[in-house]
């Protein structure tokens, strides 16, 4: 039922290492467990097809030749293969913004669009969406506002705290709030699921 | 600090919100090895990465093959300079020379001692200098072995470009593989105002143009510039040259000087 499985961190991390030592095949297998994480996550702060597969090439690229740089102590491969693709959107986005400021819809508006996917994965990487966005709806408004964007429009805590006209103390510990909760959200839903 | 101001950093690090600021005070407690800033990232990091399940998709075909085209690209030059390094090793010593050679380096050995410092401080500049020459000849290398391909491929397409109104009298020619990238050699260009730039655009049937890089032109009005393998590499069939601001933007907006079709 699963087109693509997720290896485990472990399993995930040796194949970082392999790729550390110039190992092809080995990137070709953690491409294909991880890219479509990535893309989705970069086209949905992008927003532009081509744009957003550019990106993926550069973070993919960035991987193959720093994957000596993962240390494991600091999270699992999926974490760190998050990161570097969100932080790699989010400065072509911002690079973009600071360009043509009428390129990109306004915030608001974007937010409430909830992007259709027509290449969606079926299987296991669906029922994990479901979990997610269960646990995104069970956060308060507030805080999901912030997460959202925070995380998919790359706004920074200030940048945050002037949209809302919150002040920056309540946006950075509604940022945690949020994470907390989705934490707890996530692992409840996860262990009645399994 | 306290726990929960190390805690909300690390949130906000997790989501990527910090300003500059905080952001730096984090990183300093995570390069200091702060064990609950540690810990809290690495939970925050977790729930994030879960959160990007929502938007997954199926990875794209397309851009793994140009990855694994570039590290094809990339062995290859890496194959060819262990080669040139190999045959330029010197012939083994001779065994008569041998003892020589060992008391010689023991005297020498004794020598460094004595100066210790100063010698490893030269020997450390000396190998963190040849690195760095290393790493400038193996891209040097790895951009001739891409143009070589690119040359060597019968399946490299040649494309003229013409000079628009700006410059009528320009020319320019794109030497284009799908999976290798390219070259283009351009002449007859003005040169670019201070704060400006070409740069050159690849379009696909009626696609928006995909800005491929940008050049300056010499005093005669000629310039050149390698370009990568882009996405979309099979179905290129427009390239243009327009003259942008320094550094080039995403979409063109300057007039176009040069544009030719396949």
């Amino acid at each position: 039922m699963q087109s693509v499985s997720v290896p485990t961190p472990d399993a995930s991390a040796g194949l970082l290492a392999r790729i550390a030592q110039g190992d092809r095949e080995a990137f070709g297998r953690f491409y294909d467990a991880f890219a479509g994480l990535a893309l989705g996550l970069i086209r949905r702060i992008l927003r532009d097809p081509a744009a957003s597969e550019e990106v993926l090439q550069e973070v993919f690229w960035q991987i193959w030749q720093e994957a000596a740089r993962y240390d494991p102590h600091r999270g699992s491969p999926e974490a760190w293969v998050v990161m570097r693709a969100k932080t790699r959107a989010i400065d072509r986005l911002r690079a973009i913004r600071r360009r043509e400021k009428t390129f990109v819809a306004p915030v608001d508006e974007a937010v409430a669009i909830a992007p259709d996917h027509p290449m969606e994965n079926p299987g296991v990487v669906a029922e994990r969406r479901g979990l997610v966005r269960s646990a995104l709806d069970g956060l308060p408004e507030p805080q999901r506002r912030v997460v959202e964007l925070a995380f998919f429009e790359g706004l920074t805590q200030s940048e945050i705290a002037n949209r809302l006209g919150e002040p920056l103390g309540t946006v950075k510990t509604r940022a945690r709030l949020a994470l907390e909760r989705l934490r707890s959200l996530m692992k409840r839903e996860g262990t009645t699921r399994a | 600090m306290n726990r929960d101001e190390i805690i909300e950093l690390a949130a906000g690090y997790a989501l990527g919100a910090l300003e500059v600021e905080d952001r730096a005070r984090f990183e300093a407690l995570l390069a200091a090895g702060d064990a609950e800033a540690r810990a809290a990232l690495r939970d925050f990091e977790s729930t994030v990465a879960d959160l990007a399940a929502e938007t997954a998709e199926v990875a794209p075909p397309a851009v793994k093959a140009a990855l694994m085209a570039r590290i094809d690209a990339e062995g290859r030059s890496r194959g060819s300079l262990t080669q040139v390094l190999s045959s330029a090793r010197p012939a083994p010593a001779r065994r008569s020379l041998w003892t020589v050679v060992t008391v010689g380096a023991m005297a020498a050995g004794i020598a460094a001692i004595a100066v210790g410092l100063i010698v490893s401080t030269v020997y450390d500049r000396r190998i963190s200098q040849l690195a760095k020459e290393q790493v400038l000849l193996k891209q040097e290398l790895a951009r001739q072995e891409a143009l070589v391909t690119i040359l060597q491929d019968p399946a490299t397409r040649i494309i003229a470009l013409s000079g628009l109104p700006p410059a009528p009298e320009a020319r320019g020619r794109m030497l284009w593989h799908a999976t290798a990238g390219g070259l283009l050699v351009a002449q007859g260009l003005p040169p670019a105002p201070e704060g400006k730039v070409y740069e050159l655009w690849a379009i696909a049937g009626k696609g928006a143009p995909v800005p491929a890089g940008v050049f300056a032109v010499d005093a005669k009005g000629a310039g050149s510039l390698r370009v990568p393998p882009l996405q979309a590499g099979e179905d290129l069939d427009t390239f243009a040259v327009t003259l942008e601001p320094a550094g080039g933007v995403p979409a063109p907006t300057g007039s176009m000087y040069l544009v030719g079709k396949l």
